[in-house]
């Protein structure tokens, strides 16, 4: 029980956490490495909840009597984990390709160099 | 058991690396802190998870981020200020140097963060790459000859005594070295001021720069002054930013050709 | 102020969650999955999850995850290429590839055919492959490496597994086909595809930088 509630709780707290970092940070780079954080904790978050006390994982060929964790949200997470890869190599390749363009990563001046080329 | 301390390592992995200042640094907490969360899937029964993320969150997600910030990351400045120079205004500063340095991020794709600094901790701060290059109020002292330099303003090294008393100068500088015996090293222009304003000082050993703000400021009116060396302000780099370095040399090169730098020494300075 | 406000709504975020969270526990029972497992011809709980009864559900997110790739060369195709010539790695590097390069391409292999018994699957298995790419890359140089594996096979490649992927699952969703030998097979397309995605991403992202 403690070991799933506390990892639960972590989760959360990620979530949070990863959040602030979204909310405060300037630089998109920043905000990706907070966004990272708070994907991390909804995934562990998933795990904790299938975990079950004294769980084995969800395999075959375990002696008989033994409580299994449940595979479905660890399967739900496997996935999110490669998705979250690839949305993570994309929206880095429009930061670069932003930075490129317009020369500042910062959020702020971002907004007002976009706003400068939209008038032009 | 192993669980809970598994979350409390992450947690605080997470935090680390969340409030670092340096982007690399905090890539490379939040790669260690994958690695504790992959560990923490096992322990709770999930070994698919683990994997996956031991193989993507730890291995690949870092090496994305690693691989982006080289084209979008910053150029950390030690900042001494200095009117004329570089002077802090709002969020950026002002100056000749600031004109340059902007002209150096637009060129290299990265961004300035100033940080303001005092004269000694600059070489510290170089030394250890913590700043990729430091420029303002800066004549390489010969503890700094070792580091890649651009010269880009001529300037001279004075004397200017008041009256008599010990010289003052600021710590670290190339001109606390010029200093004669007695003199008394200082670790910002403020405590020299100061100094100077007390009557503890008998002159200063400064640079032209320095001169005129102070004379301007209403000391030193009545000073005897006497050059020392003729020299440079120049913009030190950190030693493995020989390339950038390079980059700054010919924005100060394209700019005296295209005449643009007179106009800016005229405005600045 | 402002860090005031989003501490706040962050406290107001973590006690909503908290709150439900506790609602959530204690859990159930540990489900009955081995039967399920077993009709789909897994012994890994999560294999028969992912490869049977989601199955639509991976398929169509191994189609995001190929989009988000067509993507990423989209966005950095037109960004100037780095000219500094590329220095390649020193001897030890490259050692050490020779040596790594085998084991690694071995484990993704056996990660891939094995992933419906234990631990593992095809998208582990193309991560792990498309670090052993990488590590081949830096001893190599990158702009070697891509030359020296044609992106119009990578390309073929990819599209060939996603189709081989939509096709055998529609198939086998429609003759009701099930089996081990399927889900290997399931295991080894999408770690075909997700070494290519890595493929790619390295390379879009190294080459517009110069080095790795």
């Amino acid at each position: 029980m403690t070991a799933s509630l506390s990892a639960a709780t972590l989760g959360i707290v990620l979530v949070a956490l990863g959040f602030g970092a979204l909310l405060l940070r300037r630089s998109l780079i920043w905000k990706l490495l907070g966004l990272n954080v708070a994907s991390g904790g909804a995934i562990l978050f998933l795990v904790a909840l299938s975990h079950r006390p004294g769980a084995r994982p969800p395999l075959m060929g375990y002696p008989e009597g033994v409580p299994s964790a449940d595979p479905l949200p660890q399967a739900l997470v496997l996935t999110a984990i490669v998705i979250h890869f690839a949305t993570l190599a994309l929206s880095l390749a429009y930061a670069i390709s932003l930075t490129e363009r317009l020369h500042t990563q910062e959020t702020g001046r971002l907004e007002e160099a976009a706003e400068e080329e939209m008038e032009r | 058991m192993t669980a809970v301390l598994l979350s409390v390592l992450a947690l605080t992995l997470a935090a680390v690396a969340l409030t670092r200042r340096r982007l690399l640094w905090g890539i490379a907490v939040l790669g260690v802190h994958s690695l504790v969360l992959a560990g923490l899937y096992f322990s709770l029964a999930a070994p698919d998870v683990a994997l996956t993320e031991a193989a993507i969150g730890f291995g690949l997600v870092t090496f994305v981020y690693l691989l982006s910030i080289r084209r979008t990351g910053r150029i950390v400045v030690a900042a001494v200020e200095c009117p004329g120079l570089l002077y802090p205004e709002g969020e950026g500063a002002v100056g000749l140097l600031w004109e340059l340095l902007r002209e150096l991020s637009t060129r290299t794709h990265r961004e300035l963060e100033l940080r303001w600094v005092e004269r000694d901790e600059v070489q510290a701060l170089l030394s250890t790459s913590e700043a990729d290059l430091a420029a303002g109020d800066l004549i390489p002292s010969a503890a700094e000859a070792h580091f890649p330099e651009v010269e880009f303003l001529p300037t001279r090294i004075v004397r200017a005594r008041l009256g008599p008393g010990p010289l003052g100068a600021l710590r670290g500088s190339r001109e606390a070295e010029l200093l004669p015996k007695g003199g008394r090293l200082f670790p910002h222009r403020g405590a020299l001021l100061s100094a100077l304003e007390r009557g503890e000082l008998g002159g200063v050993v400064v640079n032209l720069l320095e001169l005129r703000t102070m004379y301007l400021g209403g000391k030193l009116r009545e000073a005897e002054v006497e050059p020392l060396e003729d020299t440079s302000f120049s913009v030190l780099f950190a030693p493995d930013e020989e390339e950038l370095a390079r980059t700054l040399e010919e924005v100060v090169a394209e700019l005296r050709e295209r005449g643009e730098w007179d106009d800016l020494v005229r405005r600045y300075l | 102020m402002r860090i005031a406000a989003v501490v706040g709504v962050l406290a107001l975020l973590v006690g909503i969650l908290l709150v439900g969270a506790f609602g959530l526990f204690p859990l159930g029972d540990s489900p009955d999955w081995e039967k399920l497992a077993r009709a789909y011809g897994a012994e890994n709980g999560v294999a028969a999850v992912v490869l049977g009864t989601r199955l639509y559900d991976t398929l169509l997110e191994v189609m995001v995850f190929a989009l988000a790739m067509v993507g990423v060369r989209y966005t950095l195709t037109p960004l100037s290429r780095w000219k500094e010539p590329v220095v390649p790695e020193r001897g030890v590097v490259r050692e050490m590839a020779d040596l790594l390069l085998p084991v690694v391409i071995v484990f993704s292999l056996y990660l891939a055919a094995s992933g419906h018994l234990g631990p593992g699957g095809g998208f582990p298995a193309g991560a792990i492959a498309g670090s052993g790419l990488l590590l081949l890359a830096m001893a190599k140089g990158i702009e070697r490496l891509s030359r020296e594996l044609h992106e119009g096979t990578l390309e073929l490649l990819e599209y060939g597994a996603i189709g081989g992927l939509l096709v055998l699952g529609v198939a086998s969703g429609l003759f009701g086909v099930r089996g081990s030998g399927l889900l290997v097979l399931f295991n080894l397309l999408i770690g075909i595809e997700v070494t290519v995605g890595t493929w790619v991403v390295l390379h879009y992202f190294g080459s517009h930088r110069g080095e790795i």
